[in-house]
């Protein structure tokens, strides 16, 4: 069977095994590697840009130990050897700004976890909420969604996001990265309201925000004096919870979308002394993208398959978005925003930027792997496929960007091989035993 | 000044001259005058077409008696000497609510609410709050002193008043502005009627979208037939009994946009009534269509100030649409009137009243007739009431109406002296006032005290006092019956200020004046130097306004010129034909005539035919797609669990710019869906995506559908705990409503067969109309098909066992998510699904959702489709489709056509529509890549051979957009500059709309289904 693991027989045997064994559960997550894994004949894209046709990887102990082009020799002794003859290899797809673990059934509050009271929450972590038996996990993986951050929602400092993978017992297990920012709402410049008259929706000027602004520039002050303390009296919870943005071991992610309030948004962090910053949403960062790349501040976009913000918008603006920032020379990663269902999705977004701006798959397969991991801090874990690093990859039987050829036979994440049942295939498998098929 | 002292003269005249009506007793001595003035020497304007310079107008009684160059007066005639002055008839607006209590709402609008069901009205009236046809304005009408000034001030006499509360509003009276008592201000208690699509202060729930409004109108009218041939009916109904005494009276309609002005003439088409339109003053934007109704208008005179768009980026909030309506605006009468449609001007909806005669000389600047203008106000609204025998024009037996100016009514500095109504005389202006302007030398105290320059205009001088040579001090003043008042600083760095008082002798002015100090001084002005009239601009010429073009759509991306049919030949493209051909290597299309005509290889051009190179390139049929809810001004009507009496038709919006955004994705027909509010909805419409063109033009009226829904949405799960009233809160209740709706259908339907069949069929025998059972009795007769919004398989099953229990056929079921859980029992009836590729976990009842649901469904042999249900997701259909084959294994072709073929025969136009072959509607996509790839984008996107997107032309129109655009602002900076008001940037969007969203209120979760 290991030899050839892409049969349809085995593909059914797995699933059906899933089905009896593990019903109306999540299967086990991977075991921890316990042999080496040689991979060859795939054409391997590396994320970094280079593609290696007919190439060959090997991983052992959870990590990438070779890479390179067919006939080239990486040490066998004992190794599992995989023919992925025709098939793709990519780094596993990294999702940022997510609420995959927080939140199972959108409209049953007793699932959802993403969002606490009060305006001002550093301290809160989605770290402890994050759900590993989430029935949605396994629906990503299946599409080669390896790592996700879960992000909190809701109020001006919504807390603080950790990064996981999608395979784990639970989140301990998980966790890739625990803490590796604080998430901020910058209040918009422009306000809308509706209309219950006329139901439309009125854009005007947000009159309101300063005060807003000024509670965000005084507590980061006040953080800043309490880090200074060594001991303080009092513990405050907030303000200790906001120590590594200072560190410059976390990232403060502003949420901004207008032009206007990305400038401010950055030129206030970066006035508090926080190193690094990331603009989330940044529907308006092409007008800022000089600014963007001179402080050097990387973007998290908002979900691209979107329409344009305003009625007289370019009607492709939102699919050449991430190009033109990338072209410009800002680092910029795509997301689904506040989806958790949906990121399986990811990968047809950076296609579809691919198809509607000037830029290769290989670039556009960049804006969810390279340049997410190098935005988290996780770089070398993840994010391409080099020597030293996880193991965290997707054999797909063509290109991941596009439907056409997104079809994930085979996930390893940390080396450890993924079962890719879910529920949804296994009720397909179950309909499909009902229909004599 | 002239206000203060006008009240207070008017004041006086009360006290004097009132006169009492004949019953009403008197307090004091009687007085009656017999009100008898003659107006000589004067430009008398009988009617537009009609002036007699140098004559003579004679009025008495409150009545015009005579006019003309020789009026013989009788003895004991006032005579007032009008020598180079102007009578014009005075002003009739037909939109007041002057003397109206004003409409307060129960509860406020908007927001999740408990649904009242039943109208708060109690008494032997409509089931409906908002159909108060009971309402009499004669009845509510009480002179307001101040608003009447108000409306005098600016030469009207006479109004017609109505309630604007309400869809069908009751009857209007006119009335006249005089202060006297409501007795003489009231001439005709039942004028009008009136109706508008607002429901306005009623807070029950039914209606809540413009449909509803539309439905609820066309239902009161055919109840209102049937209760009058029905003696033996069994209710009294007093908003029936009203409604047929007014239905007779004409009938003016209030709305507020140019399509609701076709919407509200479409319903009066129905009943063989033509209402009077109130428009929004947008009518230019849609001239042929609005002029086709043949619906005289009433227009609003308030036109949209300028934005501030000094900042660029709060500038980018404005619209293409709010920019050049902002230009054009001023135009419309104009338009209207070159047209050649009938229309009377109103000051309703005016921000400022004093603004009006700015805004109606600026019509006039931007080419409307003079004439026009002055009939919109006078002849037009009478006759518009039936009142030409008593106001609009000078005629002899007519009230003495009538307004007196300095001249022409239109020209730039006219002022009107005085306001008469039914013969009584308000002085608006001194009718002689000195002219005093000039340039003084001053002296205080006999010391020189620099100068004082009078300019402006006789009855509103300006001042100035030059001290010092040369610093200029506009000083307070006030100037009455020749006494002149004046206050100033006179020196800037020491407080205080000088006042003057004083009076006119000969052409000096002299008096006391007090300084800073307290010190009693005297004061002179002498006349150094007259004043001089610069050479005034000539008023009567028009200035050209160059503005830009007039866009159909009138939005950005719209068009100029709207594309036509083009002949074409498409050569060597990989043709994907939906037919047993399959996908044709290196093919032929040839369209003409909107149709495609030939399909093959190496194909000839017909003469004419503009070749396109589709080397390496895909044609396709235009995607279409089933569930819809784009280019729609609203989308639930939820106050009912059924409103299968409501059609998507009434309000669909070829403004929306997503027409454009999907012909940019490929789509050339959406299926616009009423939402999943309640289990019988609406009657869908279909419409081909002709970017630009009219309602009518994009509307399928053959195709005949029907919204239901199922589960969550109908039960209001997720509304919160207000909505918990509404029948029915369980999937228990769903099927009994369908039971019974269609039990009542079936009777329905039998009483017409039966009354139909009888020989002699009596009128007064017929059943009472019923459109809501209408729609349900088509579905009995097969002549319109369902589309069900449904979820889970306990309810599909349900559906499926009650149609077939009560034989009736469901054509489809959209979102079936848990359709391949029933796909055989789906088959076995010919029931097609219509589903998304891979949503789920949103609500409970997706929570067995999977995307090899499609996949599923077509092994079965559904008829699947893949649809948006999401402006969206509709761009990208092709990558929708596309994912059926990464789940379940769907063979491409297939996969292709669940947005093409598959929708169009769901929706019964196969025959014409979803595939390429000769003789279908020419409505293709050129892709540049295999269109179920990523990669895939239009080249162009053409509807029966009209390309309507095309990938360069849009490159090219953006370019396009922005220079106008920059023109347009460069413009309003300029407004700016000149001190023009400005209002801050606000962009006003309607609102993107999913089939949960009801009216004003959201489902938790926005934005999912």
């Amino acid at each position: 069977m290991i030899h050839n693991p892409f049969s349809k027989t085995f593909l059914f045997l797995i699933s059906l095994f899933a089905a009896t064994e593990t019903f109306a559960q999540n299967p086990a997550p991977a075991l921890p590697q316990s042999r080496p894994v040689v991979i060859t004949g795939a054409t391997i894209h590396v994320g970094n840009g280079q593609v290696i046709q007919n190439g060959v990887i090997a991983f052992d102990k959870g990590l990438i130990t070779y890479l390179g082009a067919a006939g080239s020799n990486p040490a066998t002794a004992n190794a599992e050897m995989i023919d992925a003859k025709g098939k793709h290899i990519f780094p596993g797809i990294i999702s940022l700004n997510t609420t995959v673990g927080l939140q199972e059934v959108a409209s049953v509050r007793a699932t959802l976890d993403f969002n606490e009271v009060g305006e001002i929450n550093p301290h809160v972590r989605a770290l402890v909420a994050y759900n590993t038996d989430s029935e949605v996990i396994p629906t990503l993986r299946g599409n080669g969604i390896l790592v996700s951050q879960a992000v909190p929602q809701g109020g001006v400092i919504s807390g603080s996001s950790s990064v996981f993978y999608s395979d784990g017992w639970n989140w301990e297990d998980a966790v890739l990265k625990k803490d590796d920012g604080i998430w901020l709402s910058w209040p918009p410049f422009l306000a809308s309201t509706f209309n219950y008259e006329d139901f439309s929706v009125s854009v005007k000027r947000n009159e309101k925000r300063q005060e807003t602004i000024d509670l965000i520039k005084s507590t980061f002050s006040e953080a800043k004096g309490y880090m200074e303390v060594a001991e303080p009296a009092t513990v405050n919870l907030r303000l200790a919870a906001m120590k590594p943005l200072f560190a410059g071991t976390a990232n403060l992610y502003i949420r901004a979308d207008y032009a206007k309030d990305i400038i401010e948004a950055v030129k206030t962090a970066r006035e508090a002394g926080i190193k690094r910053v990331v603009i989330v949403g940044g529907d308006e960062s092409f007008k800022v993208a000089a600014f963007l790349k001179e402080n050097q501040v990387p973007v998290v976009l908002n979900p691209t398959h979107r329409l344009p913000g305003r009625v007289d918008e370019n009607v492709y603006l939102p699919y050449e978005l991430p190009g033109m920032l990338h072209k410009a020379g800002v680092k910029v990663a795509i997301t689904y925003a506040d989806e958790w269902w949906r990121t399986r999705n990811l990968a047809f977004m950076a296609g579809t930027s691919s198809g509607f701006s000037d830029v290769s798959p290989e670039d556009a397969l960049q804006f969810v792997t390279k340049n997410a991991a190098e935005i988290i801090g996780a770089e070398r874990e993840i994010g391409t496929l080099e020597k030293g690093k996880h193991a965290s990859l997707i054999v797909s039987q063509g290109d991941i960007l596009d439907m056409r050829g997104n079809s994930v036979e085979m996930v390893f994440v940390k080396g450890g091989k993924v079962n890719l049942d879910d529920k949804q295939k296994r009720l397909y498998e179950k309909y499909k035993t009902k229909y004599g098929k | 000044m002239f206000k203060q002292l006008s009240t207070l003269f008017s004041g006086l005249v009360i006290s004097i001259c009132c006169q009492a009506q004949q019953t009403f007793p008197q307090n004091g001595a009687y007085d009656e005058r017999p009100g008898r003035y003659a107006f000589t020497n004067a430009n008398i304007v009988v009617d537009p077409k009609t002036t007699i310079e140098n004559g003579t107008l004679l009025i008495e009684n409150g009545l015009i008696s005579q006019v003309g160059k020789q009026v013989k007066l009788p003895a004991g005639t006032v005579v007032v000497d009008l020598k180079g002055k102007y009578i014009y008839p005075s002003l009739i607006d037909l939109d007041s609510d002057y003397g109206m209590p004003e409409a307060k709402r129960d509860r406020p609008a908007g927001g999740r609410q408990t649904p009242q069901l039943e109208s708060n009205k109690k008494g032997a009236f409509g089931w409906n709050q908002a159909i108060q046809a009971e309402n009499d304005a004669s009845l509510i009408f009480t002179p307001d002193a101040k608003k009447a000034a108000d409306l005098r001030k600016i030469g009207f006499g006479t109004v017609l008043v109505h309630s604007h509360d309400g869809i069908v509003r009751g009857n209007g009276a006119l009335v006249t502005l005089t202060d006297e008592a409501a007795n003489k201000a009231l001439l005709n208690r039942k004028a009008s009627a009136h109706f508008s699509f607002s429901k306005g202060t009623s807070s029950q729930t039914y209606p809540s979208s413009t449909m509803g409004v539309v439905a609820l109108l066309r239902q009161n009218y055919y109840d209102a037939e049937w209760y009058a041939r029905t003696p033996k009916a069994k209710e009294a109904n007093l908003s029936l009994d009203a409604f047929n005494q007014i239905k007779t009276l004409p009938s003016f309609f209030e709305t507020g946009d140019k399509y609701s002005v076709l919407r509200a003439d479409k319903v009066g088409d129905e009943f063989g009534i033509q209402y009077i339109i109130k428009g929004g003053g947008d009518e230019y934007q849609r001239i042929n269509e609005i002029k086709a109704t043949k619906a005289t208008l009433i227009l609003p005179l308030q036109f949209p100030e300028a934005y501030d768009v000094a900042d660029p980026w709060d500038a980018d909030v404005i619209s293409m649409a709010q920019l050049k309506h902002w230009e054009l605006a001023p135009g419309n009468a104009s338009q209207v009137a070159k047209a050649q449609i009938p229309f009377a001007f109103t000051s309703a909806g005016m921000k400022n009243k004093a603004d009006f005669w700015k805004s109606i000389k600026t019509a006039v600047e931007y080419g409307l007739p003079k004439e026009k203008a002055l009939e919109a106000l006078t002849t037009l609204p009478a006759s518009l009431i039936k009142a030409e025998s008593q106001i609009g024009s000078l005629k002899p037996g007519l009230l003495a109406n009538f307004i007196i100016t300095s001249g022409d009514l239109f020209g730039k500095d006219n002022i009107i002296y005085e306001n008469w109504i039914q013969g009584k005389k308000f002085i608006l202006a001194p009718i002689n006032a000195p002219d005093i302007r000039g340039t003084y030398s001053l002296s205080i105290n006999n010391q020189p005290g620099g100068k004082l320059e009078i300019t402006g205009s006789p009855e509103k001088p300006e001042y100035k006092v030059i001290v010092q040579d040369s610093v200029k001090i506009t000083p307070k003043a006030i100037l009455s019956n020749e006494l002149l008042t004046l206050g100033y600083q006179a020196d800037k760095k020491l407080p205080g200020m000088t006042r003057l008082t004083g009076w006119l002798t000969g052409t000096t002015l002299s008096g006391e004046g007090i300084l800073p100090t307290g010190a009693a001084v005297p004061w002179n002005a002498t006349l150094t130097q007259k004043f001089q009239q610069t050479a005034a601009a000539d008023t009567n010429t028009i200035i050209p306004k160059e503005t830009g073009p007039i866009l159909y759509p009138f939005v950005g991306f719209g068009n100029e010129q709207l594309p036509k049919p083009e002949t074409v030949l498409i050569k060597n493209a990989t043709v994907w034909t939906n037919e047993q051909e399959g996908i044709l290597q290196n093919a032929d299309v040839i369209v003409q005539n909107g149709k495609i005509t030939k399909v093959g290889k190496s194909l000839a051009g017909p003469s004419g035919a503009k070749t396109i190179d589709g080397t390496g390139k895909h044609l396709t049929s235009g995607i279409i797609d089933e569930h819809s809810h784009i280019a729609l001004f609203t989308i639930n009507e939820g106050g009912q669990t059924s409103s299968a009496e409501v059609r998507m038709s009434d309000v669909v919006n070829p403004d929306d710019v997503n027409i454009y955004r999907q012909l940019a994705g490929g789509v050339t027909a959406s299926h616009l869906l009423h939402g999943s509010a309640n289990s019988i909805g609406g009657q869908s419409a279909m419409i081909k995506l002709k970017w630009g063109a009219s309602q009518s033009e994009m509307v399928l009226p053959d195709v005949k559908t029907i919204k239901f829904a199922l589960g969550e949405n109908v039960k209001q799960s997720n509304w919160g705990d207000v909505a918990r009233v509404r029948f029915p809160q369980s999937r228990m209740g769903v099927e009994q409503v369908y039971f019974d709706h269609f039990l009542r259908a079936k009777d329905y339907a039998k009483s017409w067969k039966s009354f139909n069949s009888t020989s002699k069929k009596v009128a007064a025998n017929a059943p009472r109309r019923d459109i809501e059972l209408d729609a349900l009795a088509e579905i009995l007769d097969n002549q319109r098909f369902i589309t069900c919004h449904s979820y889970v398989q306990s309810e599909i099953n349900m559906l499926m066992h009650v149609a077939d229990s009560l034989k009736f056929k469901i054509n489809t079921f959209t979102h079936i998510l848990e359709g391949y859980k029933l796909a055989d029992g789906m088959a076995k009836r010919g029931i097609g699904g219509s589903t998304f590729a891979d949503w789920w976990a949103y609500k409970m009842e997706v929570k067995e959702a999977i995307p090899y649901n499609a996949a599923l469904m077509y092994h079965q042999g559904v008829t699947v489709a893949i649809n948006s249900d999401d402006a969206e997701m509709a761009r990208r259909l092709n990558q929708e489709a596309a994912k059926t084959v990464e789940y379940g294994g769907v063979p491409e072709e297939e996969a292709w056509k669940m947005v093409t073929l598959n929708p169009a025969k769901l929706l019964h136009v196969d025959n014409r529509m979803g595939s390429i072959k000769a003789g279908k509607d020419a409505d293709l996509v050129l892709w540049n890549a295999h269109p179920l790839s990523i990669y895939a984008r239009p080249e162009f996107t053409m509807v029966e051979g009209a390309v309507y997107f095309d990938r360069k032309k849009d490159e090219e129109k953006q370019k396009t957009m922005q220079q106008e655009r920059e023109k347009l602002i460069q413009k309003m900076l300029n407004d700016k500059a000149e001190g023009k008001p400005t209002q801050k940037p606000q962009a006003a969007q309607p609102k993107m709309w999913h089939c949960e969203d009801i009216v004003g209120v959201h489902t938790e979760h926005e934005g999912h289904r």
